[in-house]
């Protein structure tokens, strides 16, 4: 039953009287990474973040190993082995680079072996070695972007959860994010990422979702979706 | 003026039983309590008038009540002045000193509402420092006021201090109203709901605020002046002290902030209730009852009294009157007590649920009269072809993140221009320079010819432009009609109120909201406060309406319905840019494309054009994307 | 008195500014709350120490060791109450405006509004000092520099090198992002509250070994700790205590050359210059403005 590491069943999302996800299915196998994509406004940040904590859900379940995450105290969510990287960054700008890292690994199971995680995110991003002491308010927004995947690497996640990595980046800093994510994936972390940069975001991925206006629209391999007309379509919105 | 004959009328009376009442039968403890009531009255609707209104909260109060009651004690009391004269110049340094304070503290970039707050309550420290050590003023002594000498036809002293109370306390309250009702209320209403959206529409937000403190200021020292009288003897610790900025806010936040007879609701309450508990004995327990009656309202019943007793006026008035006019028959115990009883009543009756009342004594609220929907005269269209907006090498820096970078952009009446770009290009970064909201940190902008880099929001409203926000921002406290009329009454045409009114009825048809005209902001799901935005934003008759992502969350349905608004509004003749991801929305109504891509402009010019561009295309899809 | 002692005295009085001015300073930064019920907490303070050293003959000293934890379950429970209430920002200056006027009165009830102050025989600090070379350092002046010193120090190091002062700091800044990581504000807070009310307690401790008690002493000391504050950047340990120093210098002096009351003029047009100058504070060492989203 929990062979998948992410299970997310039935998920209803509402903002006020606005529903924004309707009986969203999805899952993330173990060591899987999945590509979630769609145009804007179609939920795809909504559903990440309820599987991060940050967004309360109405009604659904997402089970991550097995135990239903969307009932617990935002805090509390982490400890099941999910870390995000917002969409924008969201870093801690008035925090240094270093204090950021380690804030990533705050749960007990990751501030146990901080020390060492910290090592392998800064062999994997050198440059926050060396701006570590700076405040990470003051770094350019690709360099913001690696903080916030080394924070939630901090974290020693099972399921890294990315909203939007590419998101107002430059195309060399993006080869380089998109770089550190297929290493991530290797290093055997299962991966769901949201993007707008369609083929990135199935280079790396095994799987897809379409998100559309608040649905799971159609669902493959990058091959099947990849030159997809209704691909093209729904995200071009033409 | 007719509807101030009613403030005329209260004055008349109040004088009346003042002079003549003890002949009359008044009882003899109208007087003194009503001298204090009247003194509290002025001072929390003067405290009202910029904090209640405009959401500026000031612990300040006693620097007005300190000034003026010293201007009286120093010439008056010091220097045999007499009291024509200084009373009003206390009334005027008081004023002269609010405006000082406010153009000081209205001028902080980093003002927030805890920032002002501490301000103001470091002045009346500061001021009875200065009136401590200078020997002129006070020297540490204080000063006796000798008691003014009274026409022979009035009994006494304090007979006409409680006229002239009066007429201070009715005249803070006509003030009151009528900068409720007239346009320095309407602004402040709105500056306090959402002070930038406020500016946005054409509010000068600094030249209101600052009104409202001299307003404020002169009533509170025009009253306190009358109180150096009111006391005697006049110190340092007397009129400065802490108690007075506690006990309006506690009065204000008691009766209702939003409204000018709120204050005086609460100022009635809480004199009676100390005037009782002193009596009684249990004056110790004064200060707790206030801080348990602040800290527990803010928490419970922010918005006060008077709003609830509105809702239920019978009831409300039986509930004051009967315990009084049984008091006065039944001889058991001071009639004062009678009194308070009748006021807790009353406020007990104004705020339990209403299931508990028999529905005989709840009558509905009167509906808001709808005014006659007025066809607004057609904009001027612009010439087509003059350039409307310009921006030079525009850039903005967010610490070390480049939102835009190096943008030129020309826009001409009449066209609808989509601006576009994968999300962190920098389209709200550039609305929000266009509006005004931020300012570039390099290059030019120049609507109809203006540079507008240097100018305040409002400035650049009235120079006519007008913006939508990507999460609604509408006035929480006035009705949909309401929010619509302000864009009138503030925007480039300045109209008073009922044409404003009247012209949002029709706006309001343009959008298809009008059947909720009367309801509030609060009722509406997402896709109807959006059209609310379009609403306000093309009641101001713009040059160009700018438009930030207008459709985001909407189902098809709905984004078909703002489209074909959108097709009426610029069909109108106003110049439109449109900030979208739409594409499809973008091929339905774009004269012309500008797509933006990580700060930068990538392709400017005809939208199949643009559309075809492989740039695009990649920036869009992702650059591995085959074309 | 010379200039040069004033301003010494001034700096380590400073130190009971600081020790005033930091609960305050945290936990406004931190949980955006403006808690006036500090003052409140700083007075009871003063006044269990005064009561318990001549009730029980406990050297004064000694009493904050009962006054340090029975304030910090107050000062969390004040917090907790904040918290359960949402009260935060704007809200909570007026709630907390609002249990200062009960505690006041209160306190008013229980001890009367007269002056109290330690007599000689139990309090032997407050004439008690050290002379070296040509400077006299008042004994209970020192020992306010020393608690300050001691307390930002702690502080100081609790936010920049543990995850729980890390996780406060996030907080401030972006308190749902830091829940994605496993920050339980609501426990930090509690914390926090009670680290103000301990620090309240001996600030009281201190005051009441030097001054003479009365109820209305909180509203007196509102002028100089909002100063202390702002000047030193809301939730900037360091610069509280600098500023506290500096505060502290500073009123010394004006009082010693012109006038005791000309201080508060002097300390509030520094506020306002402050404001329009620094508003991140005077003593701030880094801050990136216009940053974040």
């Amino acid at each position: 039953m929990s062979e998948s590491l992410l299970e997310v069943r039935g998920l209803d999302v509402h903002y006020g009287d606005a529903q924004a996800l309707w009986s969203v299915d999805l899952t993330v196998g173990p060591g899987e990474t999945v590509a979630v994509v769609g145009p804007n406004g179609a939920g795809k940040s909504t559903l990440v973040n309820a599987i991060a904590g940050l967004q309360p859900t109405t009604a659904g379940e997402i089970l991550v190993a097995g135990t239903d995450v969307s009932r617990l105290v935002p805090h509390r969510v982490c400890a099941s082995g999910v870390a995000i990287v917002p969409e924008g960054r969201r870093v801690f700008a008035q925090m240094t680079v270093a204090d950021n890292l380690a804030l990533g690994a705050y749960r007990p199971a990751a501030r146990r072996e901080h020390r060492a995680t910290l090592a392998r995110v800064q062999a994997l991003f050198p440059r926050l070695a060396e701006r570590a002491g700076q405040l990470a308010g003051s770094l350019s927004g690709g360099e913001q972007q690696m903080v916030a995947i080394g924070r939630a690497l901090m974290a020693r996640p099972t399921l890294l959860l990315l909203d939007e990595p590419s998101l107002g980046l430059a195309p060399v800093v993006v080869d380089e994010v998109y770089a550190a994510i297929a290493a991530i994936a290797e290093s055997g972390v299962s991966v769901l990422v949201v993007e707008q940069d369609v083929p990135r975001a199935l280079a790396v991925s095994q799987r897809a979702y379409l998100l559309s206006e608040g649905r799971v629209a159609t669902t493959g391999t990058p091959a099947e979706l990849t030159d997809s007309a209704e691909v093209r379509r729904t995200v071009l919105g033409l | 003026m007719r509807r101030y004959g009613g403030f005329g009328l209260a004055f008349l009376i109040l004088a009346a039983v003042g002079l003549w009442g003890r002949d009359a039968g008044v009882p003899g403890f109208v007087v003194p309590l009503g001298i204090t009531a009247l003194f509290w009255i002025a001072q929390a609707t003067s405290w009202n008038l910029l904090s209640g209104f405009s959401g500026y909260f000031s612990f300040g109060q006693a620097a007005y009540v300190g000034t003026g009651a010293y201007a009286v004690a120093v010439l008056t009391g010091r220097h045999g002045v007499s009291l024509v004269w200084s009373v009003p110049a206390g009334a005027a340094l008081s004023g002269l000193l609010a405006l000082a304070i406010g153009a000081v503290a209205f001028r902080l970039r980093s003002l927030r509402g805890e920032i002002f707050a501490l301000l103001t309550l470091a002045v009346p420290f500061i001021l009875a420092a200065v009136a401590s050590i200078n020997r002129t003023i006070d020297g540490g002594q204080g000063t006796t006021i000798p008691l003014p000498s009274v026409p022979g036809w009035i009994d006494g002293f304090p007979q006409l201090l409680f006229v002239l109370d009066a007429a201070v306390a009715i005249g803070a309250l006509a003030v009151a109203a009528a900068v409720q009702h007239g346009r320095l209320g309407w602004g402040l209403t709105a500056i306090r709901d959402a002070e930038d959206v406020a500016e946005g529409i054409g509010v000068g937000t600094l030249a209101y605020k600052m009104w409202a403190i001299l307003l404020s200021g002169l009533i509170g020292g025009l009253s306190g002046a009358l109180y150096a009288l009111q006391i005697g003897f006049v110190t340092v610790e007397g009129v400065f002290g802490l108690t007075i900025p506690l006990l309006v806010i506690v009065m204000s936040v008691l009766g209702g902030r939003t409204h000018w007879l709120g204050p005086a609701i609460g100022a009635l309450l809480i004199v009676t209730l100390q005037d009782r508990l002193a009596a009684s004995g249990y004056t110790d327990w004064n200060p707790i009852v206030l801080g348990a009656v602040l800290a527990v309202l803010v928490v419970v019943a922010p918005d006060g009294l008077y709003g609830r007793m509105r809702a239920r006026p019978w009831a409300v008035i039986g509930a004051l009157v009967v315990p009084i006019v049984a008091g006065y028959y039944i001889p058991y115990g001071d009639l004062q007590n009678w009194v308070l009883a009748g006021m807790l009543l009353a406020a007990l009756v104004a705020v339990v649920p209403a299931r508990w009342l028999p529905a005989r004594l709840l009558r509905p609220p009167r509906p808001e009269p709808v005014p006659a929907v007025d066809r607004p005269a057609p904009p001027e269209p612009g010439p087509p072809g003059e350039t409307v907006v310009e921006c030079r090498s525009v850039a903005r820096y967010y610490g070390g993140v480049h939102a835009l970078e190096d943008v030129s952009l020309t826009v001409a009446g009449g066209e609808l221009v989509g601006l576009v770009g994968p999300n962190g290009s920098g389209k709200t970064t550039l609305v929000n320079l266009l509006s005004g909201t931020v300012r570039p940190s390099r290059g030019t902008i120049a609507v109809a010819g203006q540079d507008t880099a240097r100018l305040a929001p409002h400035r650049i409203a009235h120079a006519g432009v007008a913006r939508t926000y990507q999460i609604p921002r509408p006035f929480d406290s006035m009705t949909v009609r309401d929010n619509v009329a302000m864009a009138g009454m503030f925007g480039r045409r300045r109209l008073p109120l009922a044409q404003a009114r009247a012209e949002a009825g029709a706006h309001l048809e343009t959008v298809s909201l009008d059947r909720l005209a009367g309801a509030y902001p609060g009722s509406l799901n997402l896709h109807q406060r959006q059209l609310l935005e379009m609403a306000r934003a093309v009641a101001s008759e713009p040059r160009v309406l700018l438009l930030d992502e207008a459709m985001a969350g909407l189902n098809p349905a709905e984004i078909d319905e703002a489209v074909e608004v959108i097709r009426r509004i610029s069909a109108a003749g106003v110049t439109i840019v449109l900030v979208e991801h739409l594409l499809r929305v973008l091929n339905q109504l774009a004269t012309r494309l500008v797509v933006l891509d990580r700060g930068r402009v990538l392709a400017d010019g005809e939208p199949q054009a643009v559309l075809a561009d492989p740039a695009v295309v990649r920036a869009y899809l992702g650059r591995q994307t085959r074309v | 008195m010379t200039i040069a002692q004033a301003a010494l005295t001034g700096a380590l009085i400073g130190g009971l500014y600081a020790l005033m001015a930091t609960g305050l300073s945290v936990t406004w930064g931190v949980l955006r709350v403006i808690n006036l019920a500090h003052f409140a907490m700083i007075l009871l303070g003063a006044y269990l120490t005064y009561q318990l050293a001549t009730s029980t003959g406990l050297d004064p000293i000694l009493t904050v060791l009962i006054t340090g934890p029975v304030l910090f379950m107050v000062g969390a429970a004040v917090q907790w109450a904040y918290d359960r209430l949402h009260v935060a920002e704007f809200t909570s200056l007026l709630v907390s405006f609002g249990l200062l006027i009960i505690a006041i009165q209160a306190v008013t009830l229980i001890w009367s509004a007269d002056f109290l102050r330690m007599p000689g025989d139990i309090n032997p600090y407050a004439t008690e000092s050290w002379t070296v070379g040509r400077f006299v350092f008042p004994v209970t002046t020192v020992l306010a520099f020393g608690l300050a010193l001691v307390l930002v120090a702690a502080l100081h190091l609790v936010l920049r090198r543990t995850f729980a002062g890390r996780g406060m700091r996030a907080i401030a800044q972006d308190r749902a992002v830091a829940a994605a990581f496993g920050v339980d504000h609501q426990r930090l807070s509690l914390v926090l509250g009670g680290v103000a009310g301990a620090s309240a307690a001996a600030a009281g401790m201190v005051f009441a070994l030097t001054n003479a008690l009365s109820p209305t002493a909180a509203y007196e000391w509102f002028g100089i700790v909002f100063a202390v504050v702002i000047l030193g950047g809301i939730g900037q340990v360091v610069g509280t205590f600098a500023a506290g120093v500096a505060v502290g210098v500073v009123s010394a002096v004006v009082s010693a050359a012109w006038s005791p009351a000309t201080a508060p003029i002097v300390l509030f047009s520094a506020i306002v210059l402050a404001l329009v100058l620094r508003p991140q504070g005077l003593f701030t060492l880094r801050s990136v403005v216009g940053a974040g989203r």
